[in-house]
């Protein structure tokens, strides 16, 4: 018997034992494993021996075989080589590789190609479809609650949590106007594009109390500003108001289309406003936020618009 | 002549590395010349900014910010759009950041404004509930370093073609011209300009009362360079 047949049954005889060590009569060979067992078991005993039987022949085919053929006219140092025929599979495989290319140049990676900006592309606009259907007809509580949380988002940051401004950092939305914001808007003027047209208020040189066939005095902005921040309650800083404001902003304080917003309550129309043109006045700016989509400006319009009726 | 290069490897290899970088250059080459030609729309940092970008790089705020918005839905709700090449043309070096201890701020100049960053830079947990931002006080006593940023200007306007004085496309179809000084003085005077408009919007008064006096503290500084992060 051949050296190297006697290594590959040494080989296999050493890794059976081995297997049955490791394994022991789980792997069934003590006939109590269950029948997946045996048959990796036997499966791994297969795969060994014809390991050790295929390795075997190429080892001895090195050993033994010689070549032969015609050599080629090139030869480096020596070492020359036979003009073998190539193999049918290998030309099946480099033919295959050319139609391959061809077709890859042309229409594989055109239209296949990935690109990042397309699956984002893809990805958002999957999602705004969903987004659209699921929120085409929402009801109240739905509305109220998609804009609370697009709320807590974008505008709590300064807003804070609560609406309130956090201490004066912001404006406090439970109510239209502070008594400081009053005072800061008819001293300075006010064009905030309120109502989407460029009509600005005029500032304390431009408002005329009609009352007294004058020009506003300082008395009468404290009054008014307590009287607007009040909510137009009670009767201090009401004449003030008629004969100064209401001309434009209305008896009620309800303002008129094209003319004045409404300084009474928030309104949702006023808030979207405010939202995509952004607003300067006594506490500083705020910025306009246009990367919403339709549905949550809707939203946020009508929950901000809320919380001043609280 | 693959007889002729079979015989010298120096070549060969020269060959090989040739025809396998020539793909990548041919797909990779045009592509990056396009992608990192500014963005229309992009402008240069004016003097002040450029301070501002100074405090900011000084003061470590890309270890916690990034300035790199992924394309993903997710980053492009909160941040705004996703960040393009050229966008960083004028940014020297880009501040992309890898980590984010903090939120991005690419576009920070979109949804935040003078008044927000005085108050979140005096104490950030007041207007962030929760947040661990230290407080960065030092910004409103230190002057900033209007000179440097005048120098790195007149810099990168001669050795990289920075298109200073130049008008500049803008995406509304306008267009928009970043001047630069022709002296220190007046760049300083400038930047004190824009100081005054940045300081206008702020109630801390020393920093009111610097700036009146001709100072530019590097609170101003660094909320132009925010807000023109957009």
């Amino acid at each position: 018997m051949n050296k190297t047949v006697l290594a590959a049954i040494i080989v296999v005889i050493a890794m059976l034992g081995f297997t049955y060590v490791a394994v022991g009569s789980a792997g069934g060979m003590g006939g109590e494993g269950d029948w997946v067992n045996k048959l990796a078991v036997l499966g791994a005993v297969v795969l060994v021996i014809i390991t050790a039987f295929v390795v075997t022949k190429y080892v001895r085919q090195m050993q033994n075989d010689t070549a032969g053929g015609k050599l080629a006219d090139e030869n480096w140092d020596g070492i020359g080589e036979y003009k073998n025929e190539l193999p049918f599979g290998w030309a099946v495989i480099f033919l295959g590789a050319i139609i391959w290319a061809i077709w890859y140049f042309l229409a594989g990676y055109p239209v296949n190609a990935y690109s990042q900006i397309g699956e984002y592309n893809e990805e958002v606009a999957a999602h705004d479809a969903k987004f659209e259907a699921q929120f085409a007809n929402m009801d109240d509580a739905t509305l109220n609650a998609m804009g609370e949380s697009v709320f807590i988002v974008q505008c709590a940051p300064c807003h804070g949590l609560q609406a309130d401004g956090m201490g004066g950092k912001a404006a406090d939305l439970h109510q239209r106007l502070a008594e400081k914001s009053v005072k800061h808007v008819v001293m300075n003027g006010s064009s905030n594009n309120l109502l989407g047209t460029s009509m600005p208020m005029p500032d304390r040189n431009g408002l005329m109390n009609t009352n007294t066939n004058a020009l506003i005095t300082d008395a009468e902005i404290d009054a008014v500003a307590k009287y607007v921040a009040g909510g137009l309650k009670g009767t201090e800083g009401a004449s003030v108001f008629a004969g100064a404001c209401a001309a434009c902003h209305g008896a009620d304080g309800k303002g008129m289309e094209m003319v004045a917003p409404n300084i009474a309550q928030m309104s949702p129309s006023m808030v979207d406003m405010v939202l995509h043109h952004g607003k300067k006045g006594a506490i500083g700016q705020m910025p306009a936020f246009t990367n919403l989509t339709a549905v949550q400006y809707k939203a946020l319009d009508a929950y901000v618009a809320s919380l001043s009726k609280k | 002549m693959f007889h002729w290069l079979e015989k010298r490897p120096f070549f060969f290899a020269v060959a090989v590395f040739v025809v396998i970088a020539f793909a990548g250059l041919i797909e990779i080459l045009p592509n990056f010349a396009q992608a990192s030609r500014p963005v229309i729309g992009t402008k240069p940092y004016t003097t002040l900014e450029l301070a501002g970008r100074h405090v900011y790089i000084k003061n470590s705020c890309n270890a916690c910010h990034s300035q790199l918005i992924r394309p993903f839905k997710s980053e492009t709700d909160r941040y705004g759009h996703y960040s393009l090449s050229g966008e960083y043309a004028y940014d020297r070096p880009f501040l992309w950041g890898s980590k984010r201890t903090g939120p991005d701020l690419m576009r920070v100049g979109n949804y935040r404004t003078t008044d927000w960053h005085e108050n979140h830079m005096k104490d950030p947990a007041a207007v962030v509930p929760g947040s661990i931002m230290p407080a960065y006080t030092w910004l409103f006593k230190n002057t900033a370093d209007i000179d440097t940023a005048y120098a790195e200007q007149l810099t990168v306007m001669k050795a990289f073609a920075v298109p200073y004085n130049k008008e500049l496309p803008m995406a509304d179809g306008s267009k928009a011209t970043v001047a630069l000084a022709d002296t220190v003085e007046a760049a300083r005077a400038s930047a004190l300009e824009e100081a005054k408009v940045i300081a206008a919007d702020m109630k801390d008064q020393d920093v009111k009362d610097a700036v009146a006096a001709g100072q530019v503290p590097e609170i101003v500084a660094l909320v132009a360079y925010l807000n023109s992060l957009k």
